[in-house]
Formats: structure tokens, C-alpha cells, sequence
């Protein structure tokens, strides 16, 4: 038995019930219910995007250990999810996420220039909040969208061929 | 016959005496070598092999880092170390003792030391007046290489461009 | 079989299974591939790349080099372990393993055994072309075992998948991802696990170290001795490493019979004891209630004189049931020459109608077969506690399928699907009697009426059921544990564990608590057995017999009668009153001080030879690694000395092999059985309603005196104080809260502690640990107690 299907040592014996609100049960069962009953833990991803989402865009250890009750895994195997992928947040965050592309098509295509705009007009580096708490910008691994390189997500929209005027203007209009 | 001759005229009229004063003659008005110890000294490679020391770093902290390299590369096993974990969790020997009845000076623990903290300095005026003085004790060794730092340095300088 | 393929290695024609993995056929061929994360006993992760070969399958070479530990084999395949372009795969790997791994092998007490450092050897590259900064990462704190620095961590991840796999706990995880990732719990926690100790081996790096040897050697120091862990009835083969006369740390020696590759924690750091300030070291003698340091020519003949003194039925041996075999059958030799048989050394049981009819209490099978098993009912043992190699093997079992159920006074926890009957020890028999009753069993006398009584529910009829199937394959067994035979009322334990073999087809047997608990019944170190397991012409006294009818002189070899009897506080009255007190005993405490006359220093386990026979049955010889600390000698020879001051016969033995020799001259004929010869007639004790019943497991690491001297192992969250669990139900009931002092009361004996609201207590039981601080005060392990608030 490969311990990546290992089931935990002790199953939650609390009320899932109590956990998280009724709306955002309802959604992870609806994620759940996309995998076979004994795969459950298929759902971690969309879990945890979930509730991240409903709990001011960052995951917290208390959270984290809920998806885990909630899908039967350890504890440890959440965290190794939310803290391995790039769109998981475990400090709190502004109300606004700028994300920019630093994989080599977008490198290429001028991401860097982004990125040093962003740490001089902001005042803040990759993967810092601006102080009035509205925009927290991070470095992304590839985002998938190289062919209209540099990429930048900004919360859930991506925008392409960036400059930094045109981020600019995109980050002004945020509220 | 004839040599028998003239190793009697040879005998006779000191020869080989007078060969001998002539060297000796020679060298009295030649430039002179003999060094007047200890008033005098002969100048020290920088490679010389004499007295242990342990060296520290210049913020006062010990070198050694107690991996026993030395201890074990040592041929006349005349090194005992003992370590264990500093209060601040960091490696040091409690007990670092060469014994130098059995130390054949060879240089190879200052040669296997990652940290040059163990070097044989150019000291070797040194005596023992008790048993047991023979050993070079932890504090002993930290004490000469707190004496000696400046010198130890020069001498590690002069030879590194030869490492 | 029909299923071999050959493959070739190397140009080497190998046999292989399909599906094998290549690693493993040139690791049995004898073909080395470098390898860091690849481990026989782990699942394949293929994340260190260190074993790249190159291979080719029916002439179509694979396009690029394949990770030997993660490749099938199949018929027609080629592999080149050594070629150019598998050497170049490898050095590259081992480029990269170095870019971030730090430099500083010589603070690291892996240096000198380190797998990256010998591959690193026969790959690495001379100068490094990294210039760039390296990693660093913030140790991690697991504990006071296991000393950490994760900087030098290869991510091998062997770590993650024993804590995962072997240990069952998934608390190690690798979080992060690039060369953020970092292997440890992420949330601080540390590991509490019996087994944990393996890590230290399994790390192929540096990065886990042993904590309590921590730069004390360096492995070039070190001279190996083979020998036998002495803590528990699986007789782990260890190997001692001693440098200049001190053991400086313990490793396990693989074998696929006993312990595999493994070790529990107990085994690999009690040696620490060994150093203990609490050591005795001299022969000591109290004169007119002042201790004095006496030579063993006047102790020995003291204890003669005096002894010669006291008729043989006056006088109690009590041994430890951890001493060698040797020790054992010695002392019982010399006493029964003495005229007397009242010896015993099951120290932890208080029910001894048994003994006509019991068998050698051993495991009934050899240890690898537990993992055979398809159905195992464990009756009264907390198995990780006290059985951490034999509770791995029950695991893997249920790994694979089978069903383990558990009968206990409280909830045991275990980290594989069981089904666990939790109730008062009263209770527990009728747990018992309704499993007996889903077979269809129906006993004799009060256990009929028990069975007639009980009511199984589904969960008895599913283990019922299990039990039935494994017992019809020949797979099925029925254990019983350290506190079914502390309990009161064992015979009737023994008498339903028979009983539900019968009838569903399963064998009996046994988890021997201590070392050599099998090895007393060769040695004869019991009131009934003789040297040989056979029956004494005279019956002595049993332990309990010996305490409750205090003897004029004791005779107490290698053990502490405060932590090591079942019921301290009638020990110390009977010691107490005792006109002669006589302790062999390798630690010293002012509470031995306080009973004994004399105190004879022995050797402790590394510093003896002798021999230990393991709960198979397998008689295990090993020799002394150090020497005792100052006067102490090894307990054979001690005994042969005194067994020439009482003038016995044919006590010259010249060494502990001689012993040895002559006891195997007289087991010559034993065999080991698992039925018992007769009937045991249980009468049920049926006492007044108790208000709650004492139960005293033995925590793991309060087993000896040895353990108990131990410093990491008490520093770790297994090593529990002295505190009274209590069902939240109970504790409702008379208003406790967790924190709240309160006075048990044990028949005489009166303590203080305070209350921990523990669910997985029984209702109607207490739990208090025994053999540990504090615990002494009270009596008998399990028994009727009550309490009141302070």
C-alpha cells in the first residue's frame, strides 16, 4: 500500500455536520460526488479552493484540518496540497490577488519588466500586500496561457500580452 | 719500494698535518655559520612542524568542530576527543588532548582539518618538568593558539599560495 | 514457477518474477545501483533518480534512462547498470543532489556511514559548478529521539512513507513544492510513535540523526556486537555499537523472522540506562541500618551465611522474568538445592489456579506467521505498548485483509481497521462468553452460565464469524496479553480463549511480557516447573503466595519490587517484614535501599553473555559488549560464586556457555505446545459490586529498571505520569473535571493524583499507569478501588 492512499490513523469522529457553513458543504459534496465514493479525497483541490474562497482568499492551519476531517485524508496530506500549489494562499491576502507569470514564455515576453514595475510603483515584491490591504501580488508558476505570454490572473480572469501601463490600468479599475 | 720512500719523507716532514692546518687556516678567515643558540636563531619554515595549538575564529569562537578527522588519521594515535552537543546545540569537543610522547609530528592532523582549527606551530622550545605535562589539554592548546594567533596566521598565509 | 522470466543485467542472465521491480533483481543478483529513496520495505516513490539505468525491451531500447526502482521487468528486457549513457544519467543526479546539499560532513553524524556521501564517492564530481546559494531550511523539532537537519534533507521521502506505511500515522509530510519542499509535520507536532526510531536508520542522509548519541562518535569509532534486545518477547537481534567501553548507540540487525529490519524505541534507547547515575556499583551491605561498600567475598558470604540460616519453605526467590536463561536456571538450581521451591518469576500476574494445566505461555507460532493470520482476537493487551514489533506484524495482517478485534479495559489505539470490545474487566468476560456464544460454544460450569448470559450482538457475530473462517484455513488465533494476566480473574480469560478456540478452529497463544517470559519455563524458574519445563517434585510458593504469607528471607534478582511486582505495596509489606532481604540488582534507589540487607550490583543486558528465549520459542545466545560499571559482575557468575558459598554441587561452570550447554543437555526433549493439559476450572469470581476497578497497564517505557533509567525515552509523550483516567461519564457523574486532585484508595495503600478525562476508558474502570513514579503507593495493577475529592 502506497502511503499516498493511506487512510489516516484515526477517522474524524466529530459531527461533519458542524463543519464549514450548509452552502459550502453543499459545493464540496457536489465536488465529491464528481469522484467514486472510495476516491473522496479527489476533491481535496476543489475543497480547499472552496474554502479559501469563503474565507477571505487564504487558508488557515484550523481550515486546512476541516477539509481534512470533512474528506476522511491526514491532516499533513491537505497541507502538502494547499501549500504545493501556487493558487492557495496560507497568509492572509489583500481583497484583490494579482498573480504574474514567471515561466519562460512569459519571462521571455517580459514579465520581469512586470514584476520590477509592480515592486516600484507599489512598493511591495512579489508576494506582498499593499498596505492598504487591495491588491497582494505573487510570482506564478506557468499559468498556462503562453501563447499570449506575458500572462497575468488577476483574481479569476486571466489578461494577456500585458504591459505595465495596461496592468496599471487594470489594477486602478480593481475597487 | 719507492712509495714506501715516500711515505716515510710524507711521515717525516708533516705533510699531511700541514694539509690538514691549511684547511683549517682557510676557514678561519671565512664567512661563519654557527648560529649562537639561544641568543640566536635559525630562521623557520613556514611549514615547520612543532607545538599543537587550536586556533579560533577572530569572533572568539573555538574552530573546532569535533569531527575527529584528526583522531583517526593520526598514526601514533596520540589524539583523544570527546564531543558532545554545546549548550546552543552546535558540535564541540569536551575533551581534546594530544599526547605528545606519542605525537610523531607529522603533520597530518593539521593536514585532514576542515577548519584549520589544529596546526603545528613553529614552536619547539618546549619542556615537561611532571608526568602528565606531556599532555596537551583542550585549554593548553586553545591557550597557545590565542598566543600564538598572529604568527600561526603568517605562516598559514605564507604557505597558501603552495596548497 | 511458471511465472519466472529472465532478464538480463549487466549482460548477466537473471531470473525474475513478472512485475518485479529491476532494483530488486540486481539487489539479489548482487548488481549494485546506486539508490536513495528506494527501500525493500517502503512502497517505490522514484523521486531520487539516483538508480537510472539504462535498459532496452525485446531490442527496442527505452528512449531515455528508467528508474531501475520503479521499472518492471518483463521478458526480453536488457539493462545496463554501468553503461555511458545510464553513468552519466547517474552522475548528473548526483550533481543535482549535491547543488543544495551543504558541505558539512564533518558535524554530521552521518559522516563515515552516509549513503550520499559513498555514492557521492563513486559519482559526484570533484568541483562543484553551482555558485549560486544554497538552500536552507528550518529544522524541525520531532521530539527527544530524533535530532534533525533538514537542510541536509535529499527529500528521499523513505521518512514520509515509514511514518505513513509502517508506523500507520501519516504525520510526516513534504509540503511545498520546488525547492521550497521540506519533509517534516508542517504544523510543529513532533512524532509520537513507538516505532519512530527507524527513521534514523531509513535516512539515507544526515538530515535524521539519533538525538541522544548526537556527536558523541563518529561511526569509524564505533565496534559492533551483535546481540539481543532485551526489552520485549520478540528478541530483536541488535547490534550493540561500543566505543571505549560504552554502548553509544543500538541498531537492528535484519531478520526476516524476528524484527525485519526494524526496532522499537524502547530496544534502540534503553541503553542510555546503562550510563545511569542510579547504577550500583558495589557490593553493599546494611550494618545496623547504615549501608556500607562491602567486597563480594563479604557480601556473598553474608547472603550464605545467613540463607544457611532459614529453612529452604521459609525463604522467597523472586526473579525477573527479563533475566537471562542462564541467571535463571542457576538461581532456581541453587535455591531448589537449598530446599527451596518457592520460586517464581511471573511478577505481573495475581491469578495462579492455572498452573496445573498451563502451557509454556508462548506466541504458538513463529513470529513472521502473524502477519499470515486472517483473524486474530487479542484478548487484554494494549499491543503497540507492549508489543511494538508483534502489533507491526498484527498490522500488516490487517493490511491485508484480516479481521483483529480486541478485547480490553479500555480503547487501545492502533492505526489499522480493528474491532475492539472496550469494558470493565468483569465485562470483558462477558465480551468474551458472547463471542464464544456467536460460535455456537457452550463450556462447563460458570463460564456455561456466562455463555448461557450473554447476548451477541452483530459486532461479536462479524469477529465470531472471522474467526470461524481464519480458523477453518488454519489462520486463525486467539492472543492473550500483559493484562489478561494481570487480571484477577486470568483463569477465566484462559478458560473462554480455549473455549473460543475450540470452537472456531483457531490456535492460543500468548504475548509474553518480558524478555525471557517463555525462557522461565526451560530455565524452571517457577514453583511448578523445574529446569526443562518439567513438573517439580515440590510445589512452592507463587508470587502471590510468597507476598500474602511473608517469608523470613527474600531472595529478589533484577528487578525493582516497587515497579516490577503486580502489587507494590504488598511487596513492601512483606519485605518489610522480612527478617533477610537479598536484591541482585543492577540499579540502585533509595526505595531498594529502604527493604533490602544486602544489594549485589549485576550486569545489565549489554554487559552480560547469555541467552533469551523469544515468544517463539527461539533460544537466542548473545555476549557481553561492555564492561559492568565498577564491582558489578555478570549475574551467572555471581550466582556460581554464591552457589559455591552454599556449597552446591557441580557449580564450576566456566563460563556462561557452560550453563547454557547443561540447560539445553536438559530441555533436550522439549517441545513447545498450545494446548493446555486439562481442563481449567475457572470459578468466576464474582465480586461485591465494585464502585470502579484499578487498571494499571504498564506504560511502554516503565517495562524495567533499565527503560526506566532511559532519560529520552522518559522525555518522549509516551512515557505517561502517574494520573487517573476516567470516562467523561464518570467523571459527569461525580463532578470531576480533567485537573482535579483526588485520593485513590487500594485496599491499604492511599495516593493522590489528579483526574484526565480520557474517552477511552472503560465505564467502571480508573486508569492508573503502574511501574512507573508515584505508583508504588498502590496496590495490585488491576483490582477494586475507590476514591474521593480533595
Amino acid at each position: 500500500m502506497s502511503f499516498r492512499t493511506a487512510p489516516p490513523a484515526q477517522l474524524y469522529t466529530g459531527d461533519k455536520q458542524a463543519l464549514f457553513t450548509a452552502e459550502l458543504r453543499t459545493a464540496i459534496e457536489n465536488e465529491i460526488a464528481k469522484y467514486p465514493a472510495e476516491r473522496k479525497q479527489s476533491a481535496v483541490m476543489a475543497s480547499l479552493t472552496l474554502v479559501q474562497d469563503a474565507n477571505g482568499g487564504c487558508l488557515t492551519i484550523a481550515l486546512m484540518d476541516q477539509v481534512a476531517a470533512y474528506l476522511d485524508m491526514p491532516p499533513i496530506a491537505v497541507y502538502e496540497v494547499a501549500s504545493f500549489y501556487g493558487m492557495y494562499d496560507l497568509e492572509p491576502v489583500g481583497r484583490h490577488k494579482v498573480c504574474v507569470c514567471n515561466s519562460i514564455s512569459c519571462l521571455l515576453n517580459g514579465s520581469d519588466e512586470l514584476l520590477t514595475h509592480i515592486e516600484h510603483k507599489y512598493g511591495v515584491a512579489a508576494g506582498g500586500t499593499t498596505s492598504d490591504g487591495k491588491v497582494t501580488f505573487k510570482e506564478f508558476e506557468c499559468l498556462g496561457a503562453c501563447k499570449d505570454a506575458p500572462v497575468v490572473l488577476i483574481d479569476k480572469t486571466y489578461h494577456e500580452r500585458l504591459t505595465p501601463a495596461a496592468l496599471d490600468q487594470l489594477i486602478d479599475e480593481l475597487d | 719500494m719507492l712509495r714506501s720512500v715516500r711515505d716515510y719523507f710524507n711521515s717525516l716532514l708533516l705533510v699531511e698535518l700541514f694539509k690538514g692546518l691549511q684547511l683549517t687556516g682557510a676557514y678561519l678567515f671565512k664567512r661563519k655559520f654557527t648560529v649562537q643558540y639561544p641568543e640566536e636563531k635559525i630562521p623557520v619554515s613556514p611549514r615547520f612542524r612543532g607545538l599543537h595549538a587550536l586556533r579560533r575564529y577572530p569572533n572568539g569562537e573555538e574552530r573546532c568542530i569535533a569531527c575527529k578527522l584528526c583522531e583517526a588519521v593520526c598514526p601514533a594515535l596520540a589524539i583523544t576527543i570527546e564531543a558532545e552537543p554545546r549548550a546552543d546545540g552546535s558540535r564541540r569537543t569536551t575533551r581534546y588532548e594530544i599526547d605528545l610522547f606519542k605525537c610523531i609530528y607529522c603533520g597530518f592532523c593539521e593536514e585532514s582539518c576542515p577548519v584549520d582549527s589544529i596546526v603545528e606551530t613553529s614552536i619547539y622550545e618546549y619542556h615537561f618538568e611532571q608526568l602528565g605535562d606531556n599532555v596537551m589539554t583542550k585549554e593548553k592548546l586553545l591557550a597557545i593558539g590565542d598566543q600564538y594567533e598572529a604568527e600561526i596566521a603568517e605562516a598559514r598565509l605564507k604557505d597558501a599560495p603552495y596548497r | 514457477m511458471s511465472d519466472k522470466i529472465t532478464i538480463e543485467i549487466d549482460g548477466r542472465s537473471c531470473e525474475a518474477a513478472a512485475g518485479e521491480m529491476i532494483i530488486a533483481v540486481a539487489d539479489r543478483e548482487g548488481i549494485p545501483i546506486p539508490r536513495f529513496c528506494y527501500h525493500p520495505k517502503l512502497s517505490v516513490a522514484a523521486n531520487c533518480r539516483m538508480c537510472l539505468v539504462e535498459a532496452e525491451q525485446n531490442g527496442r531500447p527505452f528512449p531515455k534512462p528508467v528508474p531501475a526502482c520503479a521499472t518492471p521487468v518483463g521478458t526480453g528486457l536488457k539493462v545496463w547498470t554501468r553503461s555511458a549513457k545510464a553513468l552519466d544519467a547517474q552522475r548528473s543526479t548526483m550533481e543535482f543532489l549535491l547543488i543544495n546539499h551543504p558541505l558539512d560532513c564533518p558535524i554530521c553524524d552521518q559522516g563515515g556511514e552516509c549513503e550520499l556521501q559513498d555514492v557521492a564517492v563513486g559519482y559526484g564530481g570533484d568541483v562543484s559548478r553551482y555558485s549560486e546559494a544554497k538552500r536552507v531550511v528550518v529544522d524541525e523539532d520531532l521530539g527527544a529521539l530524533i535530532a534533525t537537519c533538514m537542510t541536509r534533507c535529499i527529500h528521499c521521502t523513505r521518512c514520509v512513507r515509514f511514518i505513513a506505511e509502517i508506523a500507520g500515522t501519516r504525520e510526516l509530510g513534504a509540503t511545498g513544492r520546488s525547492d521550497h519542499m521540506r519533509i517534516g509535520t508542517f504544523v510543529a507536532t513532533g512524532i509520537a510513535h513507538e516505532l519512530s526510531g527507524n527513521i534514523i536508520d531509513l535516512c539515507p542522509v544526515g538530515a535524521l540523526t539519533a538525538k541522544p548519541s548526537q556527536f558523541k562518535a563518529r561511526a569509524w569509532e564505533l565496534t559492533a556486537h551483535d546481540s539481543i534486545a532485551p526489552h520485549d518477547a520478540v528478541g530483536a537481534k541488535i547490534q550493540l555499537h561500543v566505543r571505549r567501553g560504552q554502548v553509544i548507540r543500538v541498531h537492528p540487525r535484519c531478520d526476516e523472522a524476528i524484527n525485519e529490519n526494524w526496532l522499537a524505541d524502547r530496544e534502540r534507547f534503553s541503553y542510555e540506562g546503562l550510563t545511569s547515575v542510579a547504577r550500583l556499583t558495589h557490593p553493599r551491605l546494611k550494618r545496623d541500618g547504615v549501608w556500607h561498600d562491602v567486597s563480594w567475598d563479604v557480601a556473598l558470604q553474608q547472603v550464605a551465611a545467613v540463607f544457611n540460616t532459614v529453612p529452604g519453605d521459609d525463604l522467597g526467590v523472586l526473579l525477573s522474568p527479563q533475566s537471562t536463561l542462564e541467571e535463571l536456571y542457576l538461581a532456581q538450581r541453587l535455591f531448589r538445592a537449598h530446599g527451596c521451591p518457592n520460586i517464581d518469576s511471573r511478577l505481573r500476574q495475581q491469578d495462579f489456579r492455572g498452573d496445573a494445566v498451563d502451557v509454556v505461555p508462548w506466541l504458538g507460532l513463529p513470529i513472521a506467521d502473524l502477519e499470515q493470520q486472517t483473524a486474530v482476537l487479542v484478548i487484554g493487551s494494549d499491543l503497540r505498548q507492549e508489543q511494538p514489533l508483534l502489533a507491526h506484524r498484527l498490522r500488516k495482517a490487517a493490511l491485508h485483509g484480516a479481521t483483529i478485534a480486541l478485547v480490553n479495559p479500555y480503547q487501545v489505539n492502533l492505526t489499522h481497521p480493528n474491532h475492539q470490545f472496550v469494558a470493565a474487566p468483569q465485562q470483558l468476560l462477558t465480551e468474551l462468553a458472547a463471542i464464544a456464544a456467536a460460535l455456537g460454544g457452550r463450556g462447563a460450569g460458570e463460564i456455561a452460565n456466562l455463555i448461557a448470559q450473554a447476548t451477541p450482538t452483530d459486532a461479536h457475530q462479524t469477529v465470531a464469524n472471522a474467526l470461524k473462517t481464519a480458523g477453518e484455513s488454519q489462520h486463525g488465533r486467539i492472543l492473550l496479553g500483559a493484562l489478561a494476566a494481570a487480571d484477577p480473574n486470568y483463569v477465566a480469560f484462559k478458560a473462554l480463549a480455549y473455549l473460543i478456540a475450540e470452537v472456531s478452529g483457531c490456535g492460543v497463544g500468548y504475548l509474553p511480557p518480558a524478555a525471557n517470559s517463555v525462557g522461565v519455563y526451560f530455565a524452571g524458574a517457577l514453583p511448578h516447573v523445574t529446569a526443562g519445563n518439567q513438573p517439580a517434585a515440590t510445589v512452592g510458593l507463587n508470587t502471590a503466595a510468597m507476598l500474602s504469607n511473608p517469608r523470613r528471607a527474600y531472595f529478589l534478582w533484577g528487578f525493582e519490587p516497587d515497579n516490577d511486582l503486580i502489587d507494590p505495596t504488598a511487596a513492601r509489606k512483606a519485605l518489610n517484614a522480612a527478617e533477610f532481604v537479598v536484591i541482585g540488582t543492577a540499579f540502585t534507589s533509595p526505595a531498594l535501599e529502604a527493604v533490602a540487607d544486602v544489594l549485589l550490583p549485576i550486569a545489565a543486558y549489554a554487559e552480560t553473555a547469555g541467552t533469551l528465549v523469544n515468544a517463539a520459542g527461539t533460544w537466542q545466545r548473545f555476549q557481553g559488549a561492555v564492561a559492568p560499571p565498577g564491582e558489578a559482575r555478570p549475574g551467572w557468575k555471581v550466582l556460581r560464586v554464591l552457589g559455591n558459598a552454599f556449597n552446591c554441587d557441580g557449580f564450576n561452570y566456566q563460563s556462561a556457555k557452560d550453563v547454557h550447554d547443561e540447560l539445553l543437555t536438559n530441555c533436550g526433549e522439549c517441545e513447545l505446545t498450545t494446548a493446555p493439559q486439562g481442563e481449567y476450572s475457572p470459578l468466576v469470581t464474582r465480586p461485591d459490586p465494585i464502585e470502579l476497578t484499578r487498571i494499571g497497564a504498564v506504560p511502554i517505557y516503565a517495562v524495567d529498571s533499565l527503560v526506566r533509567h532511559a532519560d529520552s525515552l522518559q522525555q518522549t509523550p509516551l512515557a505517561i505520569p502517574f494520573q487517573a483516567g476516567l470516562h467523561p461519564d464518570e467523571a459527569r457523574r461525580r463532578g470531576l473535571n480533567t485537573g482535579d486532585q483526588v485520593r485513590i484508595q487500594q485496599g491499604d495503600a492511599v495516593m493522590t493524583t489528579t483526574v484526565v478525562i480520557d474517552t477511552t476508558v472503560a465505564i467502571g474502570t480508573i486508569r492508573i499507569p503502574a511501574g512507573i513514579i508515584d505508583s508504588e503507593q498502590l496496590g495490585a495493577q488491576i483490582g477494586a478501588v475507590s476514591f474521593s475529592r480533595v
